[in-house]
């Protein structure tokens, strides 16, 4: 729905007088709202019947000027109501001079019969878009009507009154002014008050929407998460299953290798020998398919403890050593100076290292791997450096953003050619990002690569960055509350509102 | 000749453990539940009990349990064979009593290492 100009050029005129407490209340600023256009602007409709009463009226005295004045008050009130606030006070002042200026017409020009009595009207009508949906303020301000026509009807009829100046001839025409102004003054209001209730609709609509997209969102997260939970479960399983029957490939093969050792039957030596180390692969296939299932569903533990960094380094580079040996490869292992402890996972740690320099050795056919650790100033805490370098095949830049990507084997160099599972860096950069830190690379078409792990020296301080990330979290959620809470209102409000529109419209039509 | 027993479901893994540990020299005894494998500890008196945990209803720390609450079979040392090697599993075997732990598949070199460790333990006392 899409606001007039010219109606959005008032509104911000009449806006202007709004204290900043009542803009945050949506109920409260459309009744300022309609409050303050009646104030700007029915003044000028209501003079109308002063100006008419000194015309028509051949003595034309102070009771018309007091009217006048009265009426020209209300012109005060937006400025108090912008400086002082107290709106509902205000309201209900401005609801009694109404009255007065009513009554006091009454009085002075025929009473019951007067041509000013059409103004009657507009109190309750008024009093209802002032007041809103407050039953106490309805009931304050049927009370001070109430009193001010007992006392008016006491004034006019027990202590007496003047009789009406206005000539028999006059009376008519006065009444028809008087009348047009109500008419006119009514009018207003409710376009007013329609205009409001529109743009009170259209709020709640885009509260709605809102809503609705949040739910959406919360639905989708939690799909997410249950599909993810279920996927990470099915690997498990899978998993788990697919182990048993590869103990008994691998334990089987292992024991016929031994008999025909023994036996000394030779030729189907290599055939088992296949058997055994495809076996192997499998098994370690799925080892590596269980723990990043696991790691992505979350399951993955992690297990600080002080680790002395460079003797975790040592006995990896003393279990590697020999495996670069029957690849014709040097293994050098360099630790940086003052490398003492680190809080880590080193199981974890291990394993992520391990994965690093089973590729190395893999893609590099000659020259040599360098283990290397040492420490550096990150960019937020002291972080352990653990570097794998070779002098490889290298990588070629084009592959640079895929390279993490689970089963992504250097293009034409398949998987069964270097032996790999392709989960190896997946897996390695999924650990160390466990650990509150990251993998990172460089590397040169045959030139070599270099794979390094930053880890934190302490993982408790990563710990730290979860409670920020889990705060942000927290805010997130209290918005949605926030949202879910002003929907709500909206709702009621709708419902207030619309139960209100039968009663505007009989007021508008009579 | 040291006498070992088996406790695993799986009637492959079972088989080839068992025949493995034979041609190790060991005599072999196997249970294929946790109730049987309590009942043959007693009635068999094994030097050393390999316990696969992931068994059925009565898992094998349970049974691990039962056997060292019996003052016949409390001394015997068992060795815990779980398929996963969580650090929670590790920890869970000593709270029970198991004297080792190993992993699913087994490493024939390796768990032959923990076997003889923990008959070399205990039968110390009884050099004694």
């Amino acid at each position: 729905m899409s606001m007039n100009p010219a109606v959005a050029q008032l509104n911000e005129v009449v806006d202007w007088f709004i204290p900043a407490d009542i803009v945050a209340d949506v109920e409260m600023r459309k009744q300022a709202r309609v409050f303050l256009y009646s104030h700007v602007f029915g003044p000028y409709i209501g003079n109308t019947v002063p100006l008419a009463l000194y015309l028509f009226d051949p003595r034309p005295g102070y009771q018309i000027e007091v009217l006048a004045a009265a009426i020209s008050a209300f012109w005060i009130f937006p400025i108090v109501l912008r400086v002082v606030g107290h709106y509902y006070l205000l309201a209900t002042i401005s609801i009694q001079n109404l009255i007065f200026c009513i009554l006091w017409s009454c009085f002075f020009y025929g009473g019951v019969a007067s041509p000013t009595l059409p103004w009657v009207l507009t109190i309750p009508l008024l009093a209802l878009f002032y007041v809103g949906s407050s039953p106490k303020m309805r009931l304050v301000a049927l009370g001070i009507f109430a009193v001010n026509l007992a006392g008016f009807l006491y004034l006019y009829n027990v202590v007496g009154h003047p009789d009406s100046p206005i000539p028999e001839n006059a009376v008519e025409a006065l009444g028809i002014v008087s009348t047009i102004a109500a008419s006119l003054y009514v009018a207003m209001m409710a376009m007013v008050y329609a205009n409001a209730l529109a743009s009170q609709v259209e709020l709640e609509a885009e509260m709605r929407e809102h809503m609705a997209t949040a739910a959406e969102l919360t639905r989708a997260a939690k799909e997410a998460e249950r599909a993810g939970a279920a996927k990470g479960d099915f690997l498990a399983k899978i998993s788990h299953e697919l182990r048993t029957p590869l103990n008994a490939v691998i334990g089987y093969s292992e024991m016929l290798l031994e008999d025909m050792a023994a036996g000394g039957e030779s030729e189907s030596v290599s055939d088992v020998k296949k058997i055994h180390s495809a076996g192997h692969f499998l098994l370690k296939l799925v080892n590596e398919v269980l723990d990043l299932s696991k790691i992505e569903a979350g399951k993955m533990d992690v297990h600080t403890e002080a680790v002395d960094l460079p003797g975790l380094i040592e006995s990896i580079g003393e279990r590697y050593r020999a495996l670069a040996r029957q690849n014709d490869l040097d293994f050098v292992v360099e630790c940086g100076p003052a490398l003492g402890k680190i809080r880590t996972d080193p199981s974890k740690l291990e394993h992520a290292i391990g994965q690093l320099i089973d590729n190395a050795i893999k893609y590099t056919h000659q020259g040599r791997i360098t283990l290397s650790a040492g420490l550096e100033a990150g960019p937020k805490r002291m972080e352990a450096k653990i570097s794998v370098r070779d002098t490889g095949v290298g990588i070629a830049a084009e592959r640079f953003d895929s390279l993490f990507e689970q089963f992504n084997l250097d293009g034409d160099t398949s998987a069964s050619k270097y032996g790999g599972t392709g989960l190896g860096l997946a897996l390695s950069q999924k650990i160390s990002r466990l650990l509150g830190g990251d993998l990172v690379f460089e590397s040169k078409l045959n030139v070599g690569s270099c794979f390094t792990i930053k880890i934190p020296v302490d993982a408790q301080q990563a710990g730290e960055d979860d409670r920020v990330v889990g705060e942000a979290i927290r805010e997130a959620e209290a918005f949605h509350q926030q949202l879910r809470r002003l929907v709500g209102r909206a709702k009621t409000e709708g419902a207030d509102a619309s139960g209100k529109l039968p009663g505007m419209r009989a007021a508008v039509n009579g | 000749m040291a006498k070992i027993l088996l406790v695993e479901d799986n009637e492959i893994n079972r088989d080839m453990l068992t025949r493995r540990l034979r041609r190790c020299g060991f005599e072999v005894c196997s249970a294929i539940d946790g109730p049987t494998g309590v009942a043959l500890a007693s009635r068999e008196r094994p030097d050393l009990i390999l316990m696969d945990v992931a068994l059925g209803a009565m898992d094998g720390w349970e049974a691990t349990e039962l056997i060292k609450a019996s003052p016949q079979t409390a001394h015997i040392p068992v060795i815990a064979l779980t398929a996963h090697a969580l650090a929670s599993d590790r920890e869970k075997s000593v709270v029970v009593g198991c004297s080792d732990f190993d992993t699913k598949p087994v490493d024939m070199p390796r768990l032959l290492a923990k076997i003889h460790g923990c008959l070399a333990v205990s039968s110390l006392p009884l050099a004694l």
